[in-house]
């Protein structure tokens, strides 16, 4: 692994009305490396992962991508600079079909200008293929698919444009057992390939299969970072419950100060 | 000045008021109208403003906007301001019955204008809508006496619509009788809407294919939907009629595409209403002013004190009538027209 | 091949009958058909009806509906309204609403009307050529501004678009009265009436009927060969050729016999016989018969005959608008971006905002457009009536929303179809013109329309449900 890293996020802050969802967090991500973000709900690590996906914009702090600061004030710019998201509501449009819903944002288009279904459509199918064989509904809005295949279909939108960077916010939460190793294998898969991977989880087991670090949030402070290798289950639920570090993790500013 | 205009303006008041013209300062007269909508109201305003001014008396008004209910609450409103007689065009003259008793129970004098409110304490100033009906029924019939009509009415909700039909009525039963002349299609007309009426036309003439020989509209707004709708049929120059003196229904007078459009002068009828109501207001008994007659022609037959004015028809040979009024322009009426052809273009 | 096509059709579908079988093959919107087979059935009824109580007035059944010219004024009637609607459907589509598109429609019209009348012509002149060009531009112009205003409210200022238009509702039409002091502004120019349709000069005459609608069929051809050569070269499942060929054949036995029926609509007697008088015709002799709609001369007289001059109208002005805006406007949602952006939208604001779409900008040209259609059915209407008033446009706003509801758009937003609301516009308007046609008063065509109207979304979602 590199030393400078693919994703950095310096001293994010945001507030909505008053209450600080992230204070002043910090995380990073190398190439090929899955890291784990856990915390409680509203602990803040949907919203920080909202700022670097560009849905919304933070109030303070630097986002380096390869060490160069780069500026994201929209979702258009996350993706120009290879970052993708799988998002827990799936963000899919439910009243059009696979294709339009992958390409959504990003068309192809004809010399003419207007949409090339066709060509998306050949496109999704390959893609689509290589994430659920058994998928034939094209034709057919996305609201009519079974939550597994639309789970598929916003996987696919996310690998299917060369991302560097994945975020997945709790990609497994409407799946099945299989379906659920699916998603490891394929975790597995695009890390082999060197591209980051932030993974959103409740599940712990999940985190602890698939991810190299983990990162714990609470009241949108980073309580701390750690290999998984350093600390064990009981070690990160007091991370997420307490905020207490256990040895073998960094501390971060949310962490529970031990002075005494 | 002022006072020299005063004394001249109580010198047209109408015979036994003016003995009373000295107290006719102060008073404030309110008028209540049902909406702006229509082109004919603001003359109507302007009319009354200045007589109700010239007499020393202040004018007030209030717009309902084409709701009842408004019209109810501005009412209520002016009995509050204390004000002295509240004119009325009344959007729906049942609803309006109860604002009426509540302003002459508050001792506020009443007065409707041009709608019937059939309430026996006020007084009813207006055309004679029925005449106006008769008046286009005569005129269609002076240059068309046997043949198909087909009858454009206004809105099914609007008591107008039924007293210009009884007009024409009356003067066509006679030759509906005897078979001289077909009522080919009736309709009321949404909204007095030209564009429905325009519709209604295309649907007559579709379903008589093209049998009809004279056309009589309720306004002039609908008479230019029945223009058009004759003139997809190459039927233009058959007799239409209308009323209310729109500008471009005169034009279309001297054009020769309409008949005849009976004008209401407002001026006219807002002036005798705004001496008939400072005439009220300064206690004057409604039955002791000039022009004043019993009517019950209403829905439900109340006989209420009343002013009927005659209109005018605008013939082409009259247009000239219209431009010596002021109404409209000689541009604006002869647009269109060869110098000479029309008496007054 | 047909291992592929058994695999992509739905299974729980694969023994049904030839009827299931033909739509599945061809893929036709049942819903439309649905729709089209109410309007035959409710035009036969008005024809047989207005046979029994007004005379035969040579109707297929009987009656005067299913006439050549009842179905003519029918589709003029209706082009107003259904340019409108093809604009409220993406509107609706995106979870909007404009309720100020009839005030909106009065306020154009007026500009245009005053512009005209009493702007440019006593300054250029009556008459002169560019009064109706600045007359167009100006409607269009202002009415894009107006939209992109209520758009621009509802985006930026986050206004519900419900009270901006409401707002819009109740203020434009107080602006067009003001602007035309209440008047009737008449007469529009003569150049600018050729787009309304009630002069000769606004019908494009058999010839041009007919090679516009061979020139359409041979697209419908086009389109059709075009995509299956596409999902030929893509390798995807194709379907079976008779149901290509069917669809190809529907399409244009459905374009020919319009362009029959309104080429069959002759010219009213008086306006073929100024006609020919004024361009040397020859009135060939013949004898009077009363029911005919060609000319002839009988002795010195011009009369009405079987046989002799006749003159078809073929296709007017404001309907050929009308299908010029409804292909264009059906193409804007299916095939562009900005179309498949409106859908999305519709479908799920929130993931196309996080797709990078901007929806607040979008939200502005959707209104945008909706304005610019307000202005061709203001051009339209005004042209139509020869006249403009403040009150042209009155109640507009839900006849053009009913006609997209009666067209299977949901309120819910991310579904409609330019074409089923045209159609919902053209069954709203056969219902009034039916009525009309049979004396019936204006009291009784709103209870029809009102009740067709909630009849039409309550089937509406049977159909939904059946169909999942």
């Amino acid at each position: 692994m590199s030393n400078i890293p693919l994703i950095e996020m310096r001293d994010i802050s945001i507030a909505f009305g008053g209450i600080k969802a992230v204070d002043h967090a910090s995380v990073d991500l190398y190439p090929g490396e899955v890291v784990g973000l856990l915390g409680h709900n509203g602990a803040g690590k949907s919203t920080l992962i909202k700022v670097l996906s560009g849905a919304y914009k933070r109030d303070a702090g630097q986002i380096f991508i390869d060490g160069k600061e780069v500026a994201i004030n929209n979702p258009r710019d996350a993706k120009a600079l290879g970052i993708e998201t799988i998002y827990q509501t799936l963000a899919l449009a439910d009243n059009v079909d696979a294709a339009a819903n992958l390409y959504l944002g990003r068309e192809l288009r004809t010399p003419f200008g207007t949409l090339d279904d066709v060509a998306m459509e050949a496109a999704t199918r390959k893609v689509m293929h290589r994430l659920n064989p058994n998928f034939r509904r094209f034709k057919e809005p996305v609201i009519k698919l079974s939550g597994g295949q639309r789970q598929s279909v916003a996987i696919a939108r996310a690998i299917h444009f060369n991302a560097r960077i994945l975020i997945m916010d709790e990609p497994t939460a409407a799946l099945g057992p299989q379906e659920t190793a699916q998603v490891g294998e394929l975790i597995k898969q695009l890390k082999s390939e060197g591209i980051g991977i932030f993974l959103i989880s409740h599940d712990l087991h999940d985190v602890f299969d698939l991810a190299d670090r983990l990162t714990v949030m609470k009241n949108g402070k980073v309580v701390g970072s750690a290999r998984t290798s350093d600390v064990d289950h009981d070690g990160v639920l007091g991370m997420i419950i307490a905020g207490k570090c256990p040895p073998g993790a960094i501390p971060g500013p949310g962490a529970l100060q031990s002075a005494a | 000045m002022t006072r020299k205009f005063l004394t001249l303006a109580a010198g047209a008041l109408m015979l036994g008021m003016s003995s009373m013209s000295a107290l006719a300062a102060g008073k404030t007269i309110a008028v209540s109208w049902k909406t702006f909508q229509e082109e004919r109201w603001k003359t109507d305003e302007a009319a009354i403003k200045a007589v109700v001014e010239a007499a020393g008396n202040t004018y007030v008004s209030t717009d309902a906007q084409g709701s009842a209910q408004k019209q109810a609450a501005d009412i209520e409103g002016l009995i509050s301001q204390k004000v002295d007689v509240i004119m009325v065009v009344a959007f729906d003259s049942d609803a309006i019955l109860p604002s009426f008793k509540a302003a002459s129970d508050a001792g506020v004098k009443m007065l409707s204008y041009d709608v019937l409110v059939e309430d026996p304490n006020a007084l009813y100033v207006t055309f004679d809508n029925v005449g106006v009906g008769r008046i286009i029924a005569q005129e269609i019939q002076k240059v068309k006496p046997e043949g198909n009509y087909a009858f454009i009415k206004g809105d099914k909700g609007d008591p107008n619509a039924t007293f210009l039909f009884q007009g024409m009525m009356e003067v066509l039963k006679e030759a509906l009788d005897s078979g001289k002349v077909k009522n080919v299609c009736e309709t009321f007309t949404d909204g007095w809407k030209p564009d429905n009426a325009q519709k209604n036309m295309e649907q007559c003439l579709t379903s008589t294919g093209n049998k009809v020989d004279a056309v009589l509209a309720e306004n002039d707004g609908m008479a230019s939907g029945v223009v058009a709708a004759l003139e997809a049929q190459g039927m233009v120059g058959i007799p239409v009629g209308g009323q209310d003196g729109d500008l471009a229904a005169i034009n279309r007078v001297a054009l020769g595409t309409q008949t005849v459009s009976v004008w209401k002068n407002a001026r006219e009828l807002g002036k005798v209403a705004a001496e008939a109501a400072n005439a009220i207001a300064d206690g004057t008994d409604p039955t002791k002013i000039a022009g004043v007659g019993k009517f019950s022609g209403g829905a439900k037959g109340v006989e209420v004190n009343a002013i009927l004015l005659a209109p005018t028809p605008i013939t082409k040979a009259n247009v000239s009538a219209a431009i010596d009024a002021g109404h409209i322009t000689k541009d604006q009426a002869c647009a269109g027209v060869a110098a000479g052809a029309v008496p007054g273009c | 091949m047909s291992k592929q096509q058994n695999s992509s059709a739905n299974p729980a579908l694969t023994d049904d009958g030839p009827i299931r079988r033909f739509l599945n093959a061809t893929e036709i919107d049942t819903r439309m058909i649905g729709m089209i087979v109410a309007l035959f059935a409710i035009w036969c009824a008005f024809d047989i009806a207005s046979g029994i109580l007004r005379g035969n007035f040579g109707g297929l059944l009987g009656g005067s509906f299913l006439t050549p010219r009842n179905l003519w004024t029918l589709l003029n009637q209706t082009a107003s309204i259904a340019v409108m609607t093809t604009g409220m459907v993406l509107i609706i589509v995106m979870r909007q609403i404009d309720l100020s598109v009839g005030s909106m429609l009065s306020l154009v019209a007026v500009a245009g009307g005053v512009l005209q009348v009493y702007q440019l012509g006593p300054s250029l002149g009556v008459g002169h050529p560019a009064i109706w060009v600045l007359a167009i531009i100006a409607i269009l112009a202002l009415g894009t501004a107006i939209g992109a205003f209520n758009g621009y409210l509802t985006a930026y200022a986050q206004i519900p678009s419900f009270i901006v238009t409401l707002g819009g509702l109740i203020a434009y039409s107080g602006v067009a009265f003001l602007l035309a002091k209440g008047e009737t502004v008449a007469p529009m120019d003569k150049t600018f009436k050729v787009l309304g349709g009630t002069i000769p000069a606004s019908w494009i005459g058999p010839f041009w009927t007919w090679t516009l609608s061979f020139a359409a069929c041979a697209l419908i051809v086009f389109a059709i060969v075009n995509g299956r050569r596409q999902r030929v070269r893509f390798k995807f499942p194709l379907r079976p050729v008779w149901a290509e060929v069917t669809l190809a054949a529907l399409g244009s036995i459905a374009v020919l016999g319009a362009a029959a029926v309104v080429n069959s609509y002759a010219w009213p007697p008086k306006l073929a016989e100024n006609y020919a008088k004024e361009n040397n015709i020859t009135i060939p002799p013949g004898v009077e018969d009363k029911a005919g709609d060609a000319i002839c001369m009988a002795g010195d007289a011009v009369v009405r005959c079987l046989e002799g001059l006749t003159l078809g109208t073929g296709y007017a002005a404001p309907v050929l608008i009308a299908f010029a805006i409804g292909a264009i406007m059906s193409f804007i949602a299916t095939r562009t971006r900005f179309g498949r952006y409106v859908y999305a939208v519709g479908g799920n604001p929130e993931a196309a905002n996080l797709a990078g779409i901007n929806t607040r900008w979008l939200t502005v040209k959707v209104f945008a457009l909706m304005g610019f259609l307000v202005g061709v059915s203001a051009i339209i209407s005004s042209a139509r009536l020869d006249a403009a008033t403040n009150a042209l446009g009155a109640l507009n706003e839900l006849y053009v929303i009913a006609a997209a509801v009666i067209g299977g758009t949901s309120l819910a937003g991310g579904v409609g179809t330019i074409y089923g609301a045209i159609l919902g516009a053209l069954l709203m308007q056969s219902i009034q013109s039916g009525m009309g046609l049979l004396n019936l008063p204006a009291a009784f065509q709103n209870i029809v329309v009102g009740t067709v109207l909630v009849i039409a979304v309550w089937l509406d979602q049977i159909y939904r449900r059946n169909v999942k």
